[in-house]
């Protein structure tokens, strides 16, 4: 896999990613920061980063944006193009084939079973994303405490995130951070 | 279902699909799932409360970003597959493709120590808010000590471990999956 050019190996990479990673792309981004910062050097994890703000920002489906950033990035705008096909085609396919058989098995047991088991995992996997991007990014003890407040106001207010990444904004465009 | 005999899903067109999953989808930026449902149910009336939780279901045992899911599946529903399509089109292609722009002529301009220190803000900011996103979900396992450990185990396999997914989830899933069969039959 290795001669493939980068773009290559970013789609084939994503593609799997995206049909494994139960959980949305939180759970999926410590293993796309391996690949594109620490095992190839294709960008900075300020960079990483980065895109993880601005699309965390935008409204629409913002981790579709971000693989769409790290595609253009490598490849410009086709790499774009080609990293957010790559990361909305299996698990569009998925949805489409298993609503389709919905019915057939709706009431089996073993799919409550599975959900109650794939569930807690699901959840570790995403706490973990958050942290990987929070280690990528919090490079001072001011920016950690950001982070933690943030999780701690999203858990415990309801609040509404937006106005909790405007807060972030003003804090590092203001220098403290 | 509640509805009438005879009120099958209603006929709708591809475009007016891709049209109301765009206004959706202009919305969501943070819980986009309360305006499709406000949207698809409420306003339009396509689908009733059950098919729409039925939906819900689905797209939350499966993998992926589980609000494109509802975009597709809502589609498939009303139109097969060409449905699904225009859902996701709808759902994704406009606001991906503005957002896009939008955050290239951002990031161009990094280069200006204010325009990165503003990113620097919102990244530690939404690194917590995944953070506590997935601490409130585990909020509903909170009494079940193996779940909060088969958590945990994944969060160390990442971040202490540093394995790649894959491995985390052949390794993991089968004992947590059986641990549930467990606890299961315990409950009966």
């Amino acid at each position: 896999m290795s001669d493939l050019p980068p773009l290559g190996r970013l789609v084939l990479q994503l593609t799997l990613l995206s049909s494994i990673g139960f959980g949305g792309i939180p759970s999926v981004l410590p293993d796309i920061r391996n690949l594109v910062v620490v095992a190839n050097h294709w960008m900075t994890d300020q960079e990483f980063a980065n895109f993880f703000a601005v699309s965390q920002a935008m409204p629409g489906p913002g981790m579709l944006l971000m693989m769409g950033l790290i595609g253009w990035k490598i490849a410009g705008l086709t790499g774009a193009a080609a990293a957010a096909f790559a990361a909305v085609t299996p698990p569009c396919t998925m949805y489409f084939i298993s609503y389709s058989l919905w019915d057939r098995f709706r009431d089996a047991p073993w799919q409550r079973i599975v959900r109650g088991g794939l569930a807690p995992l699901t959840i570790g996997l995403v706490i973990a994303g958050g942290t990987v991007i929070a280690r990528a990014t919090d490079t001072s003890w001011t920016a950690v405490g950001v982070t933690a407040i943030a999780a701690a106001l999203l858990l415990l207010t309801r609040i509404n995130p937006l106005w909790l990444l405007g807060a972030g904004g003003v804090l590092g465009g203001l220098g403290v951070l | 279902m509640l509805s009438p005999a005879g009120a099958a899903t209603p006929c709708v067109s591809l475009a007016a699909i891709f049209f109301e999953l765009l206004k959706v989808a202009s919305l969501a930026s943070g819980g986009g799932l309360v305006w499709a449902h406000r949207f698809i149910v409420e306003r339009r009336q396509w689908l009733t409360e059950t098919e729409f939780a039925d939906i819900l279901s689905v797209c939350q045992i499966m993998p992926g970003p589980n609000m494109i899911g509802v975009a597709v599946c809502v589609g498939a529903k009303l139109r097969g597959l060409p449905g699904a399509i225009a859902g996701f089109a709808g759902f994704t292609v406009v606001p991906g493709t503005l957002g896009f722009f939008l955050a290239v002529f951002y990031l161009q301009r990094t280069g200006i120590p204010l325009f990165q220190n503003i990113l620097v803000g919102v990244s530690a900011t939404a690194a917590g808010l995944t953070i506590g996103t997935g601490l409130r979900l585990l909020r509903a396992h909170r009494f079940r000590p193996v779940a909060l450990g088969f958590a945990a185990a994944a969060w160390a396999g990442i971040v202490i471990g540093k394995f790649p997914l894959l491995i985390v989830l052949l390794g993991l899933a089968p004992l947590s999956i059986a641990a549930a069969v467990v606890d299961r039959a315990r409950l009966r």
